[in-house]
């Protein structure tokens, strides 16, 4: 009884604090001018016409390097967790056996290379369009998800997509310091030749860093759904 | 002209969208709505996409990729629930059940799954 | 039109995540949190942010749902269900 009060107390109060902040929404007419410096810097010294990703790699770089440190960390803790303990009771037999059939198998088979094939597009074209580096890596992790719902029996080599998403995260880091070596800070992706505007080979290091950036969130989200299988 | 053929098009689709919810709604039971609900929202978003091809010509590439994958994708998915759900012995309308000789309910060793 | 539009969506993601909190059954609220995830995704795309809205499609409504599964089948919830 007492519990409920308290909690209908908590989400007056978080009520009455988002009122508040959406009542006081006024819509600009002009970007701030941080954005405004965003917006134009992007395509001109960056010569990437998808700012997201020129601010996510380039501008607030430090923030996808703790973003990816998070990743890390999280995947380290949940292989901690659910290691399988000696002496533990396997599940009985029929619970093991959840074979969806198959129609599913076949279907598999046919869609399993399109969403990969969409996701290297995805991670691939980040600076050019919408997508970039974690879309393409959530979308091959789904892929990969597909596969171990359609065939239960797959084994992932969990220990060659540990080594991948380290090597990819090394990597990631060492063109930081690139960065800094070469160009003007950490993360700065000034250091290769920028292309025109638009075209596939532009940008600087940010499809190198971007294609980096999803195949490290690939593999480590694929290694975390494989954790959780019995 | 064209824009008219697309809006057609885009009407009839959003008619069978309307027709997978209110089938959702009125049928019975878990299986006939599972039906319902795939062939009629698989219907509706090809006449969409179809109708948005004619509004926009250069996108019918993307937008050809996009139904095969719907195609694809809804049927399959729609029979792995529906499979599941007759596996886990969810509550049938009146009515025969024709996968009961072939049932898939216990296994083997006759635990009940 | 479209702030119209963007009000029907948060009330559809404030009644789906209602539906997660006081349905009894796990799979059901499960899956209304999942459909809360999918809503939010819609409403980004309306608030014209194509990356997010990919993002939370993908992993919102996509993986958070499987393994929520996942972890309720290591509770033993299916083998005491009969």
């Amino acid at each position: 009884m007492m519990q409920r009060v308290l909690s209908v107390i908590v989400i007056g109060l978080l009520a009455v604090v988002f009122t508040r902040i959406v009542g006081a929404y006024v819509q600009l007419d002009a970007l701030r001018p941080l954005a405004a410096s965003y917006v134009t810097l992007s395509p001109e010294s960056l010569t990437t016409p998808n700012v997201i990703t020129g601010i996510l790699i380039t501008y607030r770089g430090l923030d996808t390097l703790g973003e990816v440190a998070v990743l890390f960390m999280v995947a380290a803790s949940l292989g901690l967790l659910l290691k399988p303990l000696e002496g533990q009771p396997k599940p009985p037999k029929a619970f093991q056996r959840s074979d969806p059939g198959e129609i599913v198998h076949s279907g598999k088979q046919v869609m399993f290379p399109m969403i990969l094939t969409f996701g290297a597009y995805v991670i691939v074209n980040g600076h050019l369009s919408a997508g970039g580096g974690f879309q393409g890596g959530a979308i091959v992790a789904a892929g990969v998800m597909l596969l171990l719902i359609a065939t239960p029996e797959t084994r992932l080599n969990t220990t060659l997509l540990s080594i991948v998403e380290s090597t990819a995260g090394i990597l990631f880091v060492l063109l930081g310091i690139l960065g800094i070596v070469l160009a003007g800070g950490f993360l700065d992706p000034r250091f290769l030749p920028a292309g025109e505007l638009g075209g596939f080979i532009s940008a600087g290091a940010i499809p190198l860093i971007s294609a980096l950036l999803g195949i490290k969130v690939g593999a480590e989200l694929s290694v975390v759904i494989d954790k959780f299988r019995t | 002209m064209s824009e008219l053929i697309g809006s057609l098009f885009i009407f009839s689709g959003s008619v069978f969208l309307f027709s997978a919810g209110l089938g959702l709604l009125r049928m019975p039971d878990a299986f006939t709505r599972i039906q319902t609900g795939t062939k009629a929202t698989t219907m509706g978003a090809t006449l969409v996409m179809i109708g948005l091809a004619i509004y926009h010509p250069d996108w019918i590439f993307k937008l050809l990729l996009i139904i095969y994958f719907v195609y694809v994708s809804n049927p399959i998915s729609s029979h792995a629930l529906a499979r599941s759900g007759h596996r886990l012995g969810t509550p049938m309308a009146p009515g025969p059940d024709a996968l009961a000789e072939i049932d898939t309910r216990s296994d083997a060793a006759g635990d009940k799954l | 039109m479209l702030e119209l539009m963007i009000l029907l969506i948060c009330v559809c993601i404030l009644v789906s995540a209602l539906l997660a909190v006081l349905l009894n059954n796990l799979l059901a609220a499960i899956v209304s949190g999942g459909l809360a995830s999918l809503f939010a995704s819609i409403s980004f795309l309306l608030l014209a942010a194509p990356d997010v809205a990919m993002t939370e499609a993908a992993i919102g409504s996509g993986l958070a749902t499987f393994i929520f599964l996942y972890a309720l089948r290591k509770t033993g919830y299916w083998e005491n269900r009969e």
